[in-house]
């Protein structure tokens, strides 16, 4: 098959294949990448949908702004932080302790697969809902259960003080990116050679100390790139968090781009908005990179 | 014998571990069918996840349909998961072929570009797309959300069709071309037939992502009249925020195509989820 490959027959002229990508490529043109380069241009300006008057370029005015005299940003970036990094970890603990449990020789592993698939399937609408009924200070479930169990007094406001707010969201993204984790952990699991394991256990090694030396390192592959996707999925996404609190309350839960949202559509701010998306996306590939090289020099 | 009890212990940890971990997994949705068949004043009676036995009170459902929008927000829906997922399916068949049977420096260029818009923050885009759209009155019409979604589709239908054709021989279109048809047809009349399977596939997942799309909705559809799914839901939030019973029953409703998808698909939901975590 290689062979008749290298060969140019007439068949192999790529004109008919350029025809075939056009329509797609013409779609992606018009509706994302003309979009992007038509954001980053704006942000460059103090476009606001509040004048008449035409855009004015003011340069690097909005950044500059962003970071020296935006008195929210720099919480709002910190909770970004913290919501995302906890979403990685937690996710990754919990989907590895699932990935283990799936990986052992159980009956019924097609129903747990897809029992633990669902949150990842359903729509963000419909998770958001049911989790503030859930967790509802009246009628909620989880307060009926918990001042029924005697843990609590009174209900708890999950919602509604600060704390409880960024406990809340934060511990819903994790729910709804654990099936992403235990999923490819489970087949990265399914890839690793038995043999590896009977040496370990010929050697005398115990659970542990075979999950520590065996299971783990030769997880390292699949562990990098799905702590990465995590991470930018997490840093990037907002309907979780928009549907929940809206990132209230008093910005206790906002996330950078809830924020670049509102300040677009709520404040039809739409060239500082345009900077707010610009950074995100910086940081994103700040870290993606130092991500990557931190592996290369692991490897090394 | 004590290595039986211990395999035992083992195998009563690991199914209590699961049934604990897959509770709190499925919780909302437990509790979405079980508050969609209580009546209004019993969702607000008990906390219980289910009604008392012999009162399941299925009229919720029948309300939501006759008596709300729901109905037009599920006929949006449909109308927009449709549409982009048989225009991203056409799309995506004619590019992800050209991807895996051409290897040149435009064709790795565009896999490359693919690749670069999945970084891309929605909402940078989002913004500007809004500005634009509202130039040309695609605003608040359902064919601005079509084409946005088979946009937002397309890369990773691309991808998993070129995966599949990757795995037809190329002798198949070759011995096709040798008895006179161009290679168009050959695309047309030989490889489309066998792939059938793989485009299913990416059809339903692109129908599934648009069905559950929430936010470029969101921004883009401000009519009632045009509202999808989703918007729809969060509508009754507001609208009807004391009733759960019937909000329930709504997004039961809204998630059946969804459930239907899990169940049939799991095993290409499973591929398409690793693909890349695991190769990578």
């Amino acid at each position: 098959m290689n062979l008749l490959r290298k060969g140019k027959s007439k068949f192999d002229s790529p004109r008919m294949g350029y025809i075939m990508l056009l329509p797609a490529a013409l779609l992606l043109i018009v509706t994302q990448i003309y979009p992007f380069f038509y954001g980053v241009g704006m942000s460059f300006t103090d476009y606001s949908l509040l004048t008449a008057n035409a855009p004015d370029f003011i340069g690097l005015g909005n950044y500059i702004k962003i970071f020296t005299s935006d008195p929210d940003f720099y919480k709002i970036l910190g909770f970004s932080f913290v919501y995302t990094l906890s979403i990685v970890v937690f996710s990754y603990v919990v989907g590895m302790a699932l990935a283990l449990l799936l990986n052992r020789p159980i009956r019924g592993r097609a129903a747990f697969r897809a029992i633990v698939l669902i949150p990842w399937v359903i729509s963000s609408s419909i998770m958001a809902t049911n989790w503030k009924w859930l967790m509802n200070d009246q009628f909620g479930f989880i307060n009926g259960l918990l001042q029924s169990m005697g843990l609590i007094d009174e209900p708890i406001r999950f919602f509604a003080t600060a704390g409880w707010a960024q406990f809340s969201v934060t511990l819903i993204g994790i729910w709804r990116n654990i099936p992403f984790m235990a999923i490819t952990l489970l087949s990265g699991l399914q890839s690793i050679p038995s043999d590896l394991y009977d040496a370990s256990r010929v050697d005398g090694a115990n659970k542990v100390q075979t999950f520590f030396r065996i299971t783990l390192p030769s997880l390292r592959g699949v562990t990098l790139v799905s702590t990465t996707l995590m991470f930018i999925w997490a840093f990037n996404g907002f309907e979780n968090i928009y549907l929940l609190t809206d990132g209230g309350p008093l910005n206790a839960t906002m996330v950078v781009p809830i924020y670049a949202y509102k300040t677009a559509f709520n404040s039809s701010k739409m060239g500082y908005a345009s900077a707010l998306s610009v950074v995100l996306m910086a940081i994103m590939v700040i870290f993606s990179i130092i991500r990557m090289k931190l592996n290369e020099r692991a490897e090394a | 014998m004590t290595m039986k009890r211990q395999k035992l212990a083992d195998d009563i940890l690991t199914y209590l571990l699961l049934f604990v971990l897959c509770f709190f997994m499925s919780l909302p949705i437990i509790s979405m069918l079980g508050t969609s068949l209580k009546t209004s004043q019993d969702a607000l009676a008990s906390y219980s996840l289910f009604p008392e036995s012999g009162k399941w009170y299925f009229e919720n459902f029948a309300t939501v349909l006759t008596k709300t929008t729901f109905a037009s927000n599920i006929l949006n829906s449909a109308i927009v998961s449709v549409g982009a997922a048989v225009l991203c399916m056409v799309l995506s068949c004619l590019a992800g072929y050209t991807l895996s049977r051409y290897h040149t420096r435009i064709t790795a260029a565009f896999t490359i570009l693919l690749l670069a818009l999945q970084m891309l923050p929605i909402i940078l885009v989002l913004v500007p797309t809004f500005m634009i759209y509202r130039g040309f009155h695609l605003t608040d019409t359902l064919l601005g959300l079509v084409l946005n979604y088979t946009a937002t589709n397309l890369a990773f239908s691309i991808w998993m069709l070129k995966g599949f054709f990757d795995t037809i021989p190329k002798e198949l279109e070759e011995a096709a071309m040798m008895d006179g048809c161009t290679r168009f047809g050959a695309f047309l009349r030989v490889i489309l037939p066998i792939s059938a399977p793989g485009i299913s596939t990416v059809a339903i997942f692109a129908f599934v992502r648009c069905w559950n799309e929430y936010m470029v909705a969101r921004v883009l559809i401000q009519s009632d009249e045009y509202k999808t799914i989703n918007l729809g839901l969060q509508q009754f939030v507001a609208q009807y925020s004391v009733d759960w019973a019937l909000l329930s029953a709504a997004a039961v409703i809204a998630t059946i195509p969804t459930i239907i998808f899990l169940v049939c698909a799991q095993k290409y939901l499973v591929q398409g989820l690793t693909a890349g975590a695991v190769k990578g």
